[in-house]
């Protein structure tokens, strides 16, 4: 088999997954299906990612997530919160868990540009020695107490963040609800545009997008994310938004949801109860259409969110694990991208935004 | 009569069953009960999707308003997490030590940002310990309770290398084990010693000053542990397996051994923990239906008094709101703010007041200022 080309995926929910579903990530996918009781199955799917599969699929760098958010009508997960002190204790819970896996060898923590040079480097030099390079980013901002704590976050290793997620957050406006942001949001805001932390606009509600794009000074990016134009609802970007991306030099990460990838997919109905009709190809439409805009593929990346509530079934047909996620070098490559494209796409777009962020630190 | 628990996993509530510990117990189960939830209906909400990760959870019995009402102005504070590979709870603990080291720094954090609220006060050395006695004199309703952090089960250290961070981050007591098998060695309801890994982790623990808790040992565990543990030791949560041989309760000897030590035994509120021989299938006969009440918890007092000739070993840790939400409280313990009225039990019973103040926390307080004034 041919070396993977090196895959960065920006947003995976891997400390939930572990702690929240209880999976060992260290083992192979098929021991996580084989353990896996049936009612975490049928409301999480099947598994699809674990560190033995990253590897597989050429995954050396993955933005690892800090999950957890006020949400107290949770009755899916069961893990929304009440008041960010929970939230803090969930979150920092999950940043223990990249550190003790850092500690154990597996991962390692990407925090300056340097670092990411040097593991790329490596990576392509001696793949299987060099443990899998993790961006600290956040989904939702709860677990951050306030402004002041940012410091403390950024020290951790915190990267990039979104400030909702679904419902409303103590700072914005989320998916699935209507309004912008709330007044706590702009010392936020603040703080992190000037530690040099990426914002992520995937979550808001449509008027907070637009009040954040405003009010933030620094980089921005979208994580998880696929277009309107393709798949109508609030959780897709709008062309408007796509366009505003571009102008500030962000990137896109175009995930494999069918919820955000099949216009035919049943919300209403559990995953288990039904297959997606769509395959890599249909990511390949959502990179396609950003780049037709851009009119090249710079903001173009992939941000899988592979079992970030949702598994095998809800997926792409063609996709087991997330290691077939390398077949979108043949299917961009048969819609006439170049290898240089596809190596922008595959890692090198979030590379260069990760770093020129990072270098716009002022504090 | 201030009181002082022995164990509490406050952390664990809040997060694992999602209750926001500075509301009052009324709306932590009105909460519970769904009863003011209206789903949204906006076409991108999640809120009406339904999963299996809801907890079959028993009404809450602690929030900080109640334990202030109770005067139970300290605690031993829990950090949970595990690797729960056998035993009881194996459905419910975690699969790997990294989670159960994650689990541990969530709690950790918790506490930590409650302390930031002013709701809890850190208890890590005589000083803070005097502070917070100084503050129960005259509570008011924003007395923060005093938390002494202890590890619930040793998987949650990474190694022996870690110990001093985990002190640094003001954790000072560590049992080894939990129910089953563990990282360090055999818990209660399994059998055998420790392993190798645990006698390095016994050394660091007793360099930084932690105190060891040795409930949830194994028979061998215990007693290789102590063959090798010269710090001070206690019990955080077991009763006298005399009156109820569940394998988590202290025969005896044990009892002695701790006592003899200079520890103290915190006797648990757990009804399994308390019932008479039987089993949960086939209660004993002439047991109460609605289960053991406080007053079970006294004749386990009374045992140990009576067993070490007097009451300076005996203390409470309830492990109210633990057990992953499972309701194993004592019939008559609506809230913690019941809590007084085991010592009302005691006085009725013909304990001193010398005695009732050193059950409720004078023996947790003399041990825990010891095991801080030794010399390291």
């Amino acid at each position: 088999m041919t070396t993977p080309l090196l895959l960065v995926d920006s947003h995976l929910d891997l400390s939930f997954s572990a702690i929240q579903l209880q999976r060992d990530l260290t083992v192979p996918v098929s021991a996580v299906r084989a353990h896996d009781p049936e009612p975490l199955v049928r409301s999480f799917g099947t598994c699809t990612v674990t560190f033995p599969e990253l590897r597989r699929g050429g995954v050396g760098i993955v933005f690892g997530t800090v999950m957890t958010r006020i949400d107290p009508n949770d009755r899916w997960t069961a893990t929304g919160m009440y008041v960010q002190s929970q939230c803090h204790g969930i979150g920092v819970g999950h940043l223990a868990y990249y550190q003790a896996l850092e500690r154990a060898g597996v991962l390692r923590f990407l925090r300056t540009p340097d670092e990411v040079d040097r593991h790329v480097a490596d990576w392509e030099g001696d793949g299987e020695r060099t443990p899998i390079g993790l961006v600290l980013a956040m989904e939702s901002a709860d677990s951050i107490l306030g402004p002041e704590q940012v410091p403390e976050w950024y020290e951790a290793g915190l990267r990039m963040v979104s400030i909702s997620h679904y419902g409303v957050s103590s700072y914005a406006h989320g998916t699935g609800t209507e309004g912008g942001l709330l007044p706590r949001a702009k010392p936020l805001l603040d703080a992190l545009a000037a530690h040099g932390i990426i914002l992520d606009l995937t979550h808001f509600a449509d008027q907070a997008f637009w009040e954040a794009v405003d009010a933030f000074g620094g980089a921005v990016g979208a994580s998880h994310h696929n277009c309107r134009a393709l798949v109508p609802g609030q959780r897709q970007l709008s062309d408007d938004m796509i366009r505003v991306l571009i102008e500030r030099d962000g990137v896109i990460g175009v995930a494999c949801d069918a919820w955000m990838l099949d216009t035919r997919w049943e919300r209403e109905l559990p995953g288990c109860e039904q297959r997606a009709h769509v395959t890599l190809d249909a990511m390949a439409d959502h990179l396609d259409h950003i780049a037709q805009m851009a009119g090249s593929a710079r903001h173009c990346g992939i941000g899988s969110d592979l079992d970030g509530g949702y598994g095998q079934e809800q997926s792409p047909l063609d996709l087991d694990t997330i290691a077939d996620l390398q077949r979108l070098v043949g299917i961009l490559d048969r819609r006439g991208y170049s290898m240089a494209d596809i190596r922008g796409i595959f890692s090198g777009n979030w590379l260069r935004l990760l770093k020129d962020a990072w270098r716009r630190k002022t504090t | 009569v201030l009181i002082a628990d022995g164990h509490l996993p406050l952390a664990a509530s809040a997060l694992a069953l999602r209750r926001d510990l500075t509301q009052a117990v009324p709306v932590l189960r009105e909460r519970e009960s769904g009863a003011r939830r209206v789903p949204s209906r906006h076409k991108d909400s999640l809120e009406r999707r339904v999963g299996p990760l809801l907890a079959g959870q028993g009404p809450a019995r602690v929030g900080l308003p109640e334990m202030r009402a109770g005067r139970v102005g300290l605690a031993v504070a829990l950090l949970g997490g595990r690797v729960q590979t056998s035993g009881p709870d194996q459905a419910r603990g975690g699969r790997t030590r990294e989670v159960a080291y994650a689990i541990a720094r969530s709690h950790l954090a918790y506490y930590r940002a409650l302390v930031g609220e002013g709701e809890l006060a850190w208890v890590r050395d005589v000083a803070e310990l005097d502070a917070c006695l100084g503050a129960w004199e005259r509570p008011t309703a924003r007395t923060p309770v005093g938390v002494i952090l202890a590890i619930e089960c040793a998987d949650a250290i990474l190694d022996a290398a870690q110990v001093a961070e985990w002190h640094r981050a003001g954790v000072r007591s560590v049992a080894l084990t939990h129910l089953g098998l563990h990282v360090y060695g055999h818990g209660a309801h399994a059998r055998g010693g420790l392993f190798p890994a645990a006698y390095p982790l016994l050394d660091a623990l007793a360099a930084s000053g932690i105190v060891l808790d040795l409930g949830r040992l194994a028979t061998l565990a215990l007693r290789e542990t102590l063959d090798r543990w010269r710090g001070p030791v206690w019990v955080s949560h077991a009763n006298a397996a005399a009156l109820a041989p569940a394998p988590e309760n202290l025969g005896d000897e044990a009892i002695r051994a701790v006592a003899g030590r200079g520890g103290v035994v915190s006797l648990a509120c757990s009804a399994a923990l308390l019932t008479p021989p039987g089993t949960d299938a086939a209660p004993a006969a002439g047991a109460d239906a609605a289960g053991p009440s406080l007053s079970a918890v006294a004749d386990h007092v009374d045992h140990v008094c009576q067993l070490l000739g007097g009451a300076d070993h005996v203390a409470l840790g309830t492990g109210l709101d633990g057990s992953f939400g499972r309701d194993v409280a004592p019939a008559d313990v609506d809230t913690i703010a019941d809590l007084p009225r085991f010592l009302d039990i005691l006085r009725s019973r013909g304990y001193g007041a010398d005695d009732v103040r050193k059950i409720a926390h004078g023996n947790l307080v003399r041990f825990f200022r010891a095991a801080w004034s030794r010399p390291r």
